[in-house]
């Protein structure tokens, strides 16, 4: 019986941090929201010649998509090997390593190495396409790490059955293993997404700025972003906080909403697909 | 030696490319990490090499940080970097670890998949919006409360960073617990153990390695962030006196570098400087990151392990 | 788990090979993008083609409020211009002008001599548009004293170092230790700053000083801290922070940086606020047209919005 209690004392003791995790989040979420009531909406539709954020929300959609359509693909095709044609070696090894150092670069360091590589090495200037590019090295061990596991959920009869039938290895792969797996893949995008949609260090020197005519017509021309615009209101212009309250509120409901479709189709597929059940 | 099985690599690399061609595409996508890694260190130390001919060890021991003295010691500010982050983790570390065990073995089933998501939801957070609440809400909160003049210090920079590394020690040492095969549990239960005790001696020693990555995570994750740093961090280019002075001003690294990069003239000495600071980051973070990984990798149990 | 041995896989020596290829052509893809972004060619501009133009700003961050709101001004009263302002600092503005990345560069502070140096290195000419006034205004927090009256080089000694509470300055002022903010580096604030207050008596800012990116994040350091001294531009200056009157030397008067002050230059550290190109820009370009777009009445209008002061007298054809 006492045991019993000691161990309730202990779990409440437990509690007590995630209690303090959850305040923290209610609080930040509280104080966001006390703003809410100041954001004129039709600001969202308005372009910022006048006054509005038009051109960073969809900039940033622009950013968010072109970095998903470069570190998309690389990343899966990258998954692929590891989880199906790398061998056991000391190469191997290194990717794997590249990849977790990848994931820890910070953010600043990117930003450094995308001016110098892309901007200046490249020519690409100050412009979308270096974003994208800068991005999607942020994005890319995300989406390898995502996919991997993903592909890695998949039963191992899924590609016997396909070997069986006489598919090669590769038709294997596309027809049966990457369908099955596709919504981990996915989701593994939009968490890289949702990663890299506030970042601020990593785009700060390579493609944004602060004002400018409409969107780029071409990924060569700068583009002006939510979290780059907050950055820049805040910081160096000064604006008060209940004028660029309207940026935060949108850049938080475009990363949360990121993440939490990202959450949302993780579980309703864990659902779905039985095996997933098993080893989840 | 070398030179032969160069030789006679190049044309096998091409029989290769005509018999495999999509794998050698898969591992083309595989490589670029690596490529992109070392492209990276090769660029970071170009421009950072002549700081490293002129100012050699001085950009790391250096005690003055003086851009109008032509002046880069980076010690202060790596200093600061470390005192920062170490902060951050001491607050994050108990805060995290045991949030993870509480979600994963003591919360209610249907309970435990809102909650992680809430704290998921905490790393969404742009880290210009943790800045700004830095700025206008923690920092007046902690100047009043320790009676300070100002409360940009570095146990403001710390706290911020603390809550925004929670996610990534909650999630990563969430997923070794919870990976933890349940069959260990059910055996450590059924032989008679509370709860407690299963989770004092099966789970913990178990997913003891995974959660020391997540630390190093944490780390890595930490000592990379820039703008809400510079927001709360004071910026004084000066080791703390006391050094464990946690309510002095610091002034790290990356805020070094936000905020100079944009001034500086490109191929000037500062310019090479702050590449060089960016080096030193890079490296850091780098050693972290291998430690983690040789870490789980000797973990005995981990999502590969099935009964 | 999933990991077998495939025969054909990749072996590490001619992997290696692989990655030393795509390393090379990385890196040598930058020499080829160079010569194929660098082919553009100049032509004279007809009086109309500035309407359809493009330009890109960028540079000091005192000035960046100004350009902002112009570009915006001048972009909604003629659709078909597109203006691209972005910050930076003076140095990144003079540096860029220089090197031809951007049209127009912002400066608080005229060049100095290694950026007019690089431009001689260059072959480009800087042409300095005045656009506006402004003063470097010392400011304190409210309880350090509510009237407060430096020179110069007490100012100096203060941000130096030399004293390091306000007791030390004069004994009236309270026994308590002071919080120094400066600008970072390359700020033209802290240029203009430098140039005449700590330059001319041989200081440097202490290591003690509290860095700060911008004009506001001083003024929201000054408004909270107690005790705390710093500057600003003129725009910057809040009721909840004390302005300094200064005097150039012992024995002469303190002035406060009032508008008639700063636009006769009484006030020592008063300043002009620069738009800066490289040559004289096309007359009937997009950059010319802006240029005088803020020196019109309309433009200079913004700037006194923007907290600075109009330039005292229209500078007809500069």
């Amino acid at each position: 019986m006492s045991g019993q209690t000691g161990e309730k004392v202990i779990f409440a003791i437990l509690g007590v941090p995630m209690l303090i995790c959850i305040l923290i989040f209610l609080w930040i979420l509280s104080l966001l929201l006390t703003g809410i009531g100041t954001v004129r909406w039709e600001l969202f539709t308005m372009s910022a010649l006048r006054g509005g954020m038009l051109e960073m929300i969809v900039g940033t959609i622009y950013l968010l998509l072109g970095a998903a359509a470069v570190a998309g693909p690389i990343g899966v095709l990258a998954a692929i090997y590891l989880v199906e044609y790398a061998p056991s070696g000391g190469l191997t090894r290194i990717i794997d390593q590249a990849i977790n150092n990848l994931a820890g670069v910070p953010s600043i360091v990117i930003g450094l190495f995308g001016y110098t590589f892309f901007c200046r090495h490249l020519g690409l200037g100050v412009s979308l396409a270096a974003g994208w590019l800068t991005l999607a090295l942020m994005m890319l061990p995300i989406v390898i790490r995502g996919s991997e596991e993903a592909l890695r959920m998949v039963p191992a009869s899924f590609r016997e059955a396909a070997l069986a039938l006489g598919a090669t290895r590769w038709k294997a792969i596309s027809s049966t293993i990457l369908p099955a797996a596709a919504p981990g893949v996915v989701t593994s995008v939009i968490l890289g997404m949702a990663r890299v949609a506030g970042e601020t260090a990593a785009i700060l020197f390579t493609s944004c700025v602060l004002i400018t005519r409409g969107l780029p017509k071409t990924p060569f021309e700068p583009v002006m972003a939510l979290s780059y615009n907050l950055f820049v209101q805040i910081v160096a212009l000064g604006a008060p906080a209940q004028r660029v309250f309207g940026i935060t509120l949108v850049l938080f409901m475009i990363v949360t909403s990121l993440s939490l479709s990202a959450i949302l189709l993780r579980s309703y597929y864990r659902l779905r697909q039985p095996w997933l059940r098993m080893k989840g | 030696m070398e030179t032969r099985s160069f030789k006679k690599g190049l044309p096998k690399l091409f029989m290769h490319l005509r018999s495999q061609p999509i794998e050698f595409v898969l591992f083309l996508c595989a490589s670029f990490s690596v490529v992109i890694l070392l492209l990276m260190l090769l660029f970071v130390v170009m421009e950072g090499s002549l700081a490293f001919t002129r100012l050699g060890t001085q950009l790391i021991l250096g005690q003055m940080w003086k851009t109008n003295s032509d002046l880069y010691g980076g010690f202060p500010l790596i200093y600061g970097s470390l005192m920062v982050v170490s902060g951050a983790l001491l607050i994050s570390i108990p805060l995290g670890i045991c949030t993870s065990i509480f979600i994963a073995e003591i919360l209610p089933f249907q309970l435990r998949d809102p909650i992680k998501s809430v704290i998921e939801l905490l790393a969404s957070i742009p880290s210009v919006i943790y800045g700004f609440i830095g700025v206008t809400f923690l920092a007046p909160l902690i100047a009043s409360i320790f009676g300070l003049q100002s409360g940009a210090t570095a146990f403001t920079a710390s706290l911020i960073l603390a809550i925004m590394v929670l996610p990534t020690i909650v999630g990563v040492s969430g997923e070794t617990i919870s990976a933890v095969p349940i069959e260990y549990k059910e055996a450590a239960l059924a032989l008679g153990a509370s709860k407690w005790q299963t989770i004092r001696n099966v789970i913990l020693p178990l997913s003891k390695s995974g959660m020391l990555a997540s630390v190093m995570l944490g780390f890595g994750r930490a000592i990379g962030e820039t703008v809400a740093v510079l927001m709360v961090a004071g910026n004084v280019a000066m080791v703390p006196t006391p050094p464990w002075n946690y309510l002095a001003p610091v002034y790290p690294v990356t805020a070094v570098i936000a905020m100079q990069m944009g001034e500086a003239a490109v191929g000037s000495l500062e310019y090479s400087a702050l590449f060089g600071l960016g080096l030193i980051l890079f490296i850091i973070t780098f050693a972290v990151n291998t430690i983690a990984d040789v870490i789980v990798r000797r973990r005995p149990v981990g999502r590969s392990v099935q009964l | 788990m999933n990991r077998e041995r495939s025969h054909g896989s990749i072996q590490t020596s001619r992997a290696i090979i692989v990655m030393t290829l795509l390393f090379i052509v990385g890196f040598a893809s930058g020499y080829y993008t160079d010569t194929l972004f660098s082919s553009q060619t100049v032509v004279w501009k007809e009086d109309v083609a500035w309407r359809t133009e493009s330009i890109s700003i960028s540079g000091s961050t005192t000035v960046l409020p100004i350009a902002n709101a112009c570009a915006i001004a001048f972009m909604n009263k003629y659709p078909g211009t597109s203006i691209t302002v972005t910050g930076g600092g003076s140095g990144r503005g003079y540096s860029e002008v220089i090197d031809g990345v951007v049209d127009i560069g912002m400066a608080s502070r005229p060049p100095k001599q290694k950026e007019i140096n690089d431009a001689k290195e260059k072959g480009v000419a800087l042409w300095l548009y005045p656009i506006a006034l402004d003063a470097v205004c010392v400011v304190v927090h409210p309880s350090v004293n509510k009237t407060l009256k430096l020179t110069l080089q007490e100012v100096g000694k203060i941000f130096a170092g030399i004293y390091t509470r306000w007791s030390d300055v004069d004994p009236s002022l309270p026994d308590e230790p002071i919080y120094v903010v400066v600008r970072e580096p390359g700020s033209g604030t802290r240029g203009t700053f430098e140039e005449y207050v700590m330059e001319p008596y041989g200081y440097d800012v202490t290591d003690a000083a509290h860095v700060r990116p911008s004009n506001p994040a001083v003024r929201t350091t000054i408004e909270t801290t107690p005790y705390s001294i710093g500057y600003v531009g003129l725009g910057f200056v809040t009721s909840k922070m004390v302005v300094v009157a200064l005097a150039e030397e012992e024995g002469e008067p303190y002035i406060y940086p009032s508008i008639e002050n700063i636009a006769s230059f009484k006030y020592p550290i008063s300043r002009y606020l620069y738009l800066v190109t490289s040559t004289r820009p096309e007359s009937g370009s997009l950059a010319d047209r802006f240029i005088d777009f803020i020196l019109s009445p309309e433009g200079q209008e913004i700037v006194e919005e923007q907290g600075f002061l109009k330039l005292p007298r229209y500078p007809a054809g500069v």
